[in-house]
C-alpha cells in the first residue's frame, strides 16, 4: 500500500458537486442565463395582455410549488400530497394575521410566514422518519386535516369558512401597495424574480454537499447509516426548504389576488402541483416552473371548451407517455441525441 | 478491541444466535467466522454493528458497552462493515460515493483506499455499470474509508469466484496487518478462510462451536462433523 498521504484522487476527479465544464462555457452560460432573465422579466409586460400575464402569473405561481414538490421527489425520493396546506396556510395565516391580530402588511407577513415554517419543522420531525409511502400518506392526511379544519364552523370567525377571508392593505409590502401586486405587469416582475430565486435556491441546493447527501440517503440508506451519516436531519432540512418555497408562493398568491379560498388548501392544488412537476420534468428547476406555466394556459384552454377534466386526463397521460422524463427532461434528450448523431457523421 | 459475551438475538419465535461469546484482538489477524448456513454468522455481524438489537448479552468495543448504540455512531468510532449483497450507491459514480464518504469521515487518504482496492481505473463509473467483482470492491472500499479500527466484512467474496474470492482475501490480509486494525470476516469460501484468517470462529445452529488457528479448527472433530465434513 502506497504511504502517500496526498489526494490525488481528489486532483484527478472534480469534488463532488463542482460546476463541470471548460472555463469559457460557463461565462457564456452566465451570460445566456442573464439574457433570459431580463428578457423573460420585461418582455411579458410590453407584448403580452392581462389576461395572458395572469395566466403566466397563476402558472409561475403553481410552478414554484411544483418546484418544491419535484425538489423532494428528485432529492429525497419522497412524494408530498399536503403541499396546498403550506400554500394556501400561509395565504391563510397572513389574512387572518391582518384581519384579526391588526398587524401592519410586512409583520404580518413575516408572522404568517414563521408560523407555517414551524408547522412544516413540527410536521416534518415526525414524518420524514417513515418510509416514503407513508410519508406520502402523512403528508396527505396532514393536508386534509388543515383543510378540513379551515371549514370548521367553530373557527369560522377567524378563517371564513367556506367564504374564504378577503385581504384588504394599507401601506407597503417589499415597497409595493396592494395595487402593485394586483396589477398583473408588475405582479408578473414579481412571480418572475421570485421563481428564479426559488429555483435557483433549489438548484444550488441540490448541487450543493446537502443535494449529494440526500441523493445518496434516496439510494441507500443503509449504506449512509453505515457509512456514518445521519440520515433523518438531511430530509428534515430539506423538507423545511421546499415547504418555504411553497410558503412563499402562497404568501405571493394571497398579495396578488387579494383574496384567500379554502379551496387553495386543498388536494386539488397538491395534485396540480404534482402533476404539473411531472409535465415539466423533476430533475431541475427549469422543468417544474415550465411545467406550472403550461399547466395553467392548458387548463384555461381546456376550460374554453368546457371539457377541463378529461381533456387534463388525456393531456396529462400524453404527456407522461412521450416525455416521460417532463418537457425539460425530454427537450435535453433529444437535444444530446442531435448532438451525439452530429458527431457520429463527423468522425 | 471487540468482546462479545452472551450474546442472543432473536427473529420472532426463531433464536439466530444464543449465548455466543467471541473476543477479536486489534493484532492485524484477520478472524474469519464460519459454519453452516443458518449458523447465524450475519446475525453475528448484525447485532455487533447495531443492525439488529440483541435480546440479552453485551458488546463492547474498545472496552466500551456499545450494545445500544446507533449505526451511524459505531461508524463514527470507527466500526466500519460491508455487506453480503453488495450495498453502494448504484447511481453515484465511484468517485462520489467514496468521496462523499471520506468527506464526511474526515479522511484525506482516499487515494490510499483507492489504490488498495484497485479501483483507480473505474472512478468516473456510475456503480451500477461497473462488474459486481468491482462493486464489491466499492462496497468494501466504502467501509475502508476513515482509517476504521473494526472491519466487519460480510461474505466479501459471495459472487466471485474462487480465484477473485482467495485474490481480494489476500488483499485484507495485507491491509489489516499493515494497519494493525481488526477485522472479523463472514465467509462460505472454506479454503479463502483457512489461507488469510490467522484465527477462525466457527458457528454451528445459532451457537459457538470452536475458535482457533486454522490449524486447530481443521482437527478439531466437532467441527468436522458439523460443518467441514471431509471438504477441509
Amino acid at each position: 500500500m502506497s504511504n502517500r498521504t496526498t489526494t490525488a484522487a481528489s486532483e484527478r476527479v472534480a469534488p463532488l458537486g463542482a460546476i463541470g465544464g471548460s472555463s469559457l462555457r460557463v461565462p457564456l452560460t452566465l451570460v445566456a442565463v442573464a439574457i433570459v432573465f431580463v428578457v423573460g422579466a420585461v418582455a411579458p409586460t410590453r407584448f403580452a395582455g392581462d389576461f395572458a400575464l395572469r395566466l403566466g402569473n397563476e402558472g409561475l405561481l403553481l410552478g414554484m410549488l411544483a418546484l418544491s414538490v419535484a425538489f423532494l421527489m428528485n432529492q429525497a425520493g419522497l412524494v408530498a400530497l399536503g403541499a396546498a396546506s403550506i400554500y394556501g396556510g400561509s395565504g391563510l395565516l397572513f389574512a387572518i394575521a391582518m384581519n384579526d391580530w391588526n398587524l401592519t402588511p410586512m409583520v404580518a407577513l413575516c408572522v404568517a410566514f414563521l408560523i407555517i415554517v414551524v408547522y412544516a419543522t413540527v410536521l416534518g420531525a415526525l414524518i420524514v422518519r417513515t418510509n416514503p409511502l407513508a410519508f406520502m400518506m402523512l403528508t396527505l392526511a396532514a393536508g386534509e386535516m388543515i383543510s378540513h379544519a379551515v371549514m370548521l364552523e367553530a373557527l369560522r370567525d377567524y378563517t371564513g369558512g367556506a367564504d374564504g377571508l378577503v385581504v384588504s392593505f394599507k401601506g407597503t409590502v417589499f415597497g409595493m401597495e396592494a395595487a402593485d401586486f394586483a396589477s398583473p405587469a408588475r405582479f408578473w416582475v414579481v412571480m418572475w424574480v421570485a421563481a428564479w430565486l426559488s429555483g435557483l435556491a433549489l438548484w444550488a441546493v441540490g448541487r450543493s454537499r446537502l443535494g449529494a447527501i440526500l441523493r445518496a440517503v434516496r439510494e441507500n440508506e443503509e449504506r449512509m447509516r453505515f457509512s456514518g451519516f445521519d440520515t433523518y436531519l438531511p430530509r428534515l432540512i430539506a423538507y423545511v426548504l421546499v415547504n418555504i418555497v411553497a410558503a412563499v408562493a402562497g404568501l405571493l398568491h394571497v398579495l396578488n389576488a387579494g383574496f384567500v379560498s379554502p379551496e387553495s388548501l386543498g388536494i386539488s392544488v397538491s395534485t396540480n402541483s404534482l402533476v404539473a412537476a411531472l409535465m415539466g420534468g423533476i430533475a431541475g428547476s427549469v422543468g417544474p416552473l415550465l411545467g406550472g406555466v403550461i399547466f395553467s394556459f392548458a387548463q384555461d384552454e381546456f376550460g374554453a371548451r368546457g371539457l377541463t377534466q378529461l381533456l387534463t386526463g388525456i393531456a396529462i397521460v400524453v404527456f407522461i407517455v412521450v416525455f416521460p422524463r417532463g418537457v425539460v427532461g425530454g427537450l435535453s434528450s433529444m437535444a444530446w441525441l442531435r448532438k451525439l448523431g452530429g458527431r457520429r457523421e463527423a468522425s | 478491541m471487540l468482546k462479545i459475551e452472551n450474546l442472543s438475538v432473536s427473529y420472532g419465535s426463531v433464536r439466530a444466535l444464543s449465548d455466543v461469546d467471541l473476543e477479536v484482538l486489534g493484532d492485524g489477524i484477520l478472524h474469519g467466522v464460519i459454519g453452516p448456513n443458518g449458523a447465524g454468522k450475519s446475525t453475528l455481524l448484525d447485532a455487533v454493528c447495531g443492525r439488529r438489537r440483541p435480546v440479552a448479552g453485551t458488546v463492547h468495543y474498545r472496552n466500551e458497552d456499545i450494545t445500544r448504540r446507533s449505526v451511524a455512531w459505531r461508524r463514527r468510532q470507527g466500526m466500519a462493515r460491508s455487506f453480503q449483497r453488495t450495498s453502494v450507491f448504484q447511481d453515484l459514480t465511484v468517485h462520489e460515493q467514496l468521496y462523499l464518504v471520506a468527506q464526511h469521515l474526515g479522511d484525506n487518504r482516499l487515494d490510499d483506499v483507492i489504490e488498495v482496492m484497485d479501483l483507480a481505473g473505474y472512478l468516473h463509473q456510475k456503480a451500477g455499470r461497473i462488474a459486481y467483482g468491482v462493486q464489491r470492491r466499492v462496497d468494501v472500499a466504502l467501509a475502508l474509508i476513515g482509517r476504521p479500527h473494526l472491519l466487519l466484512l460480510d461474505e466479501p467474496g459471495a459472487g466471485l469466484s474462487a480465484a477473485e474470492t482467495l485474490h481480494l482475501f489476500e488483499h485484507l490480509r495485507d491491509l489489516v496487518r499493515e494497519r494493525k486494525i481488526a477485522a472479523v470476516v463472514v465467509e462460505h469460501d472454506v479454503d479463502a478462510v483457512f489461507a488469510c484468517c490467522g484465527k477462525v470462529t466457527v458457528l454451528d445452529l445459532g451457537r459457538h462451536l470452536a475458535t482457533g488457528t486454522p490449524q486447530e479448527i481443521r482437527a478439531d472433530h466437532r467441527v468436522v462433523a458439523a460443518y467441514l465434513g471431509t471438504a477441509a
